[in-house]
């Protein structure tokens, strides 16, 4: 079902954005990478278990010769696949100088709990 | 939480076969590979450039995703374009930090780049958006495209 799917859509290529994630008390924090991508041109999605950022880079190169390039061009994409454990209401966004910092909340239930010793 | 889809590949399409190998391939490199560095195909601690020559300037752009205004510093010295700056850490301290992958990087950079003589150290001009640098270096005069007009008489 998976190799139809791909053989029938429409393919586009995608840039792999760099990315961090961090668990630090409760939270994970996944922070991308997604230089000159506008805020209205973000889309971040939650589909089942899986967070799907996608990034519309919206600078657009002159017309001209390239003396030198490194940067790759085109969309970012970026998929995870979130376990059990996130709660899947409680994501937060921010993005400021093509960085994005997703917090993602850890239930409750799968927090390591303290057990009193009598 | 898993960080890699995995999609298998089709024969038909050879490009995402070669970023499903490189997935792969970072995903065994993963154990002995320093913590900053990124996947083994990308560049590793410095931002990556273009420089575009269009009809009158020349424009470079830098990806510099997280780096502040007052962290980046750029001059020209006759031709020599010369980008500094300093990627900072979100300072948090290390206490209870768990991190499950690390691909971005902190720290110092400096990238130089040696325009054409027909660059005019003059007329420069920075701009910063949404982690991207962007440095117009206008043309000499003397060597823009100009409009002759023919009289015929």
């Amino acid at each position: 079902m998976e190799a139809t799917k791909s053989l029938t859509a429409p393919k586009r290529r995608f840039v792999n954005p760099a990315c961090s994630i961090c668990e630090d008390e409760g939270k994970v924090t996944v922070t991308v990478e997604l230089p000159g991508v506008r805020k209205e041109d973000l889309e971040i999605k939650i589909e089942g278990n899986e967070l799907v950022i996608l990034g519309k880079r919206s600078d657009s190169a002159p017309e001209g010769t390239y003396l030198l390039r490194e940067r790759r061009t085109g969309d970012f994409r970026k998929t995870f696949t979130l376990d059990d454990s996130i709660d899947h209401e409680g994501v937060d966004g921010k993005l400021s100088d093509g960085i994005l910092t997703l917090t993602l909340k850890v239930k409750e239930a799968a927090l390591p709990r303290k057990i009193a010793i009598r | 939480m898993y960080t890699n889809r995995w999609e298998p590949a089709t024969a038909l399409d050879f490009f995402d076969s070669l970023d499903f190998f490189r997935d792969e391939m970072e995903r065994l490199m993963e154990g002995f590979r320093s913590p900053e560095a990124r996947g083994i195909f990308d560049r590793t601690l410095t931002p990556a450039v273009d420089v575009i020559e269009t009809r009158d300037a020349f424009v470079v752009n830098v990806d510099v995703p997280g780096i502040s205004k007052k962290d980046l510093n750029v001059t020209l010295t006759d031709t020599v374009l010369s980008i500094q700056g300093e990627k900072k850490e979100e300072e948090k301290g290390d206490k209870g930090r768990k991190f499950f992958r690390k691909e971005t990087w902190s720290g110092n950079f400096r990238r130089t780049l040696n325009l054409p003589d027909t660059a005019d150290p003059e007329k420069v001009s920075a701009d910063l958006k949404d982690g991207v640098l962007t440095i117009t270096v206008q043309k000499r005069d003397e060597v823009k495209p100009r409009l002759i007009t023919v009289n015929v008489n």
